[in-house]
């Protein structure tokens, strides 16, 4: 046969045009980065890496297997399971992060959304060659997974639970990554991004590990209890929101100017507050117990304030076109005043939903029931002092969304350090009225002298209320001045 | 002809800084309009917001009559943007980085390969289809870029700094291409500080420096509004000396004569030949035919002295002289 005889290109059989379909179909960020990604070194090492380190612990688990006998299979799993979740919740997740900067450091990206691709696709296709390339590792992992229910300590819906639960772990971590990504503008950012990236993967990885170990070792003995299905689902809830709400926050920070950015991150946002509050209510109803409410209050309030000064520092930098389109009151479009007034309704509307309930049912303790209703007062003040404040200051610089949240920042550690301090001075550290305005120590004062409390928390409230509206017509004028 | 891509009254405020101020220019298809502006000018700017990047703070800008701020998912399928950074992935070959670009934009199966292939074959890009990116030169890598911003046919071509870093070849090629997308029908927007080039290139051209539109209209126009209200004007003129016999001494009499003549400055003397400029004095107005004037008045000076003038020519005022003439160097 002669060597041009061979260079003659084969033509295509069916399952090559099945794969051209396949690939016609597929978002074309999945392809890209699949290809980019199979061409590397880096997946390589690691692939042949996992491989060879689970054929030794395959082989010192069959060499030792008589010796430990029925809890063989339990430490293999987790054995294996490191190897993989090295792989998928550090390397895949830091090759993410890196594939998505430099897209924005190249400005690629904007070439990309010039295609009408759009950035929830550039994103999506991002998460999607991470699932592939993590599908990739676990299949060839999943034999030695196997191999530990063969060694006995470990069931198969485990393992498979702790296969599918790793997977989804991953793509909570990619969405983090992704979206670190999306935030680095400035070299300095980048650099100090990449650290703070490191640090977030290494505790995911240790994470991920413990929880493949607690999968291991409690599965069996809890899954009768419905507290641990509670548990599973707000675990769940919380990842799968969270990771939802940081991959709509990075497509808002990718789109650009001419486009409506807000919205599905403020929808991911709406329900994840009312999930999250629905699961309080569950949790109050499995326990009987209405302190849950208490708890559900304290923490949707956090939520609430932290949430609330990423959306009520929003700058109205979209087309002014479409801003006028959707009205001054629709929550859900771009805009401070939008966020603000969205996060401040679904607070008060899940606060006094909560407070109706614990009324009714009227076992919960005095103490538990001012804090429920003084929490969201408190988050209330908190996330309208820095936007009235930032108001106040008639410089430029002082109104970014980065100097409002710099401003909360020491608004928390002033509000929360100094009056204790003064308090150590004058009387007691957690005076009551001292620490009135105390987020922290006042709330613990609400709780403890409950008897007294009550002027306190209306203070709070008036506080509360009175910012509250200051914050609103700062935001209101901010649009009218934008919009003329 | 009628205008593809009109700009009106744009303007784009960042706070206090006005990056670009009420400028109005149109395309018509099948045209190339040169951007000329200094570094801070508003050029991007101006091309970012074509190019639907961004949004201007007032002013419309209409492609195909339809407004592409307020719906600029309608007008990207019509244009084409090539930045000044080529944006390619290093460790993707050139046929793929195509093929990705082609599904981004939709294409499908046998159209996105006859497009891909087209693409290449307009580039000169065939021969490379296999090599990495990563590998190209910077002029390949820029042909690689354009084929990319060709991939869906688009209407309007918008070309920040294309010959920026090009060697000569490179550059002439990327000039060929140009006009051979224009005889396509292809309305295409260029900015460059390299004017030279420009000039051979573009049908029309629009000055702008601080984010005002200075000049604006055909080259030809805009050279000869600029030229006669040019304030200076180069003139060279060739001596003649059999065997280069007293050539110096006839330079140097040269030289003398022309530093008395009114408006002449500059005066430099290379063997044969004397360059020199004629200026007009700061806050004199140029009036129609002043050149012509004064170079008759130099000459005949000259003549009178026995000097042995064998050529005497004002350079034609280019480009780069309406450039001067029209900006006052002032960045923002």
């Amino acid at each position: 046969m002669s060597a041009e005889v061979l260079s003659v290109p084969r033509e295509p059989d069916a399952f090559d045009r099945f794969g051209e379909r396949l690939a016609d179909r597929i978002n074309p960020i999945v392809v890209k980065e699949v290809r980019q990604g199979l061409r590397t070194r880096v997946f390589w090492i690691f692939f042949s890496l996992m491989l060879v380190a689970c054929l030794f612990i395959s082989l010192f688990a069959f060499a030792a297997s008589d010796g430990i006998a029925d809890r063989a299979g339990q430490a293999t799993f987790i054995a294996y399971f490191v190897c993989l979740g090295f792989v998928q919740f550090f390397v895949i997740p830091y090759a993410a992060y890196r594939s998505m900067s430099r897209e924005a450091e190249d400005e690629t990206w904007v070439l990309l959304t010039l295609t009408g691709i759009g950035p929830r696709r550039i994103l999506a296709g991002k998460l999607g060659s991470s699932v592939l390339q993590g599908t990739l590792y676990a299949s060839a992992a999943t034999p030695f997974l196997l191999f530990s229910y063969f060694l006995n300590g470990i069931d198969l819906p485990t393992i498979i639970v702790g296969v599918v639960v790793s997977m989804g772990y991953q793509v909570f971590l990619v969405s983090v990554s992704v979206s670190l990504a999306t935030l680095a503008e400035s070299r300095l950012v980048r650099a100090l991004l990449h650290f703070v990236l490191l640090g977030i993967l290494l505790q995911g990885l240790g994470f991920g590990i413990a929880g493949a170990a607690l999968i291991g070792e409690f599965a069996q003995k809890v899954t009768s209890s419905s507290a641990f299905w509670l548990t599973s689902l707000c675990v769940l809830f919380g990842m799968v929101t969270t990771g939802l709400l940081l991959f709509e926050a990075a497509a808002a920070r990718l789109s650009l100017a001419t486009e409506d950015y807000a919205r599905g991150a403020r929808m991911v946002y709406v329900v994840q507050f009312l999930g999250a509050a629905a699961l309080f209510l569950w949790g109050w109803q499995l326990s009987g117990e209405a302190e849950v409410l208490t708890a559900g209050s304290v923490t949707l309030s956090v939520y609430a304030t932290l949430v609330g000064l990423f959306v009520g520092s929003d700058r109205d930098g979209m087309a002014k076109l479409h801003w006028v389109t959707g009205g001054r009151y629709s929550l859900l479009k771009p805009g401070g005043l939008r966020g603000y007034l969205l996060v401040v309704t679904l607070l008060l509307f899940v606060a006094a939903v909560f407070f109706g309930l614990a009324l009714t049912e009227g076992t919960l303790p005095m103490g538990a029931m001012l804090v429920l209703v003084a929490a969201p007062g408190f988050a209330l003040l908190m996330l309208s002092l820095p936007l009235v404040i930032a108001r106040w200051i008639p410089h430029p610089p002082w109104q970014t969304p980065a100097m409002i949240r710099l401003v909360f920042l020491g608004l928390v550690v002033l509000m929360t350090g100094v009056p204790p301090l003064i308090g150590e001075i004058v009387s007691d550290a957690d005076d009551l009225f001292l620490n009135a305005l105390n987020p922290i120590v006042g709330l613990i004062n609400i709780e403890r002298q409950s008897h007294d409390a009550l002027p306190l928390v209306l203070l709070v409230w008036g506080v509360a209320a009175g910012l509250a509206a200051s914050a609103f017509f700062s935001l209101r004028a901010r649009d009218t001045e934008w919009l003329a | 002809m009628s205008a593809l891509l009109e700009v009106k009254g744009l303007s784009r405020f960042y706070g206090s800084l006005k990056a670009v101020d009420d400028i109005t220019f149109s395309l018509p298809e099948g045209t190339i309009l040169g951007f000329i502006g200094p570094n801070g000018a508003g050029k991007s700017t101006t091309m970012r917001i074509i190019a639907t990047l961004d949004v201007p703070t007032s002013g419309e800008v209409l492609l195909e009559g339809k407004s592409l701020v307020a719906r600029p998912d309608q007008a990207r399928p019509l244009l084409g943007y090539m930045p000044d950074r080529y944006g390619t992935y290093d460790d993707m070959t050139v046929f793929e980085f195509l093929d990705f670009f082609a599904r981004a934009y939709r294409l499908r199966g046998n159209e996105r390969k006859a497009r891909v292939d087209s693409v290449m074959d307009f580039a000169g890009l065939l021969p490379l289809k296999d090599k990495l990116t990563s590998e190209l030169s910077k002029g390949m890598k820029q042909r690689v870029a354009l084929g990319r911003t060709l991939l869906h046919d688009p209407r309007l071509l918008i070309l920040d700094e294309p010959a920026d870093g090009l060697d000569p070849r490179a550059r002439i090629e990327l000039r060929e291409l140009l006009r051979a997308l224009a005889s396509q029908g292809k309305a295409v927007l260029i900015s460059s500080h390299i004017l030279t080039e420009l000039s051979e290139i573009c049908d029309t051209c629009a000055i702008i420096e601080q984010g005002h539109l200075l000049a604006t209209g055909t080259v030809q126009e805009v050279l000869s509004r600029t030229s006669n209200a040019a304030a200076f004007s180069e003139v060279e003129l060739t001596l003649f000396a059999p065997g280069g016999a007293g050539l110096e001494e006839i330079g140097k009499k040269a030289e003398r004569l022309l530093l008395e003549q009114p408006l002449v400055t500059n005066v430099t003397v290379l063997n044969h030949a004397v360059r020199f400029r004629l200026e007009l004095a700061a806050g004199q107005t140029p009036s129609s035919g002043w050149v012509e004037e004064a170079s008759v008045r130099v000459l005949k000076v000259l003549v009178n002295a026995e000097l042995p003038v064998t050529s005497f020519r004002t350079r034609e005022h280019d480009l780069e002289d309406a450039f001067m003439s029209v900006t006052k160097g002032r960045v923002q």
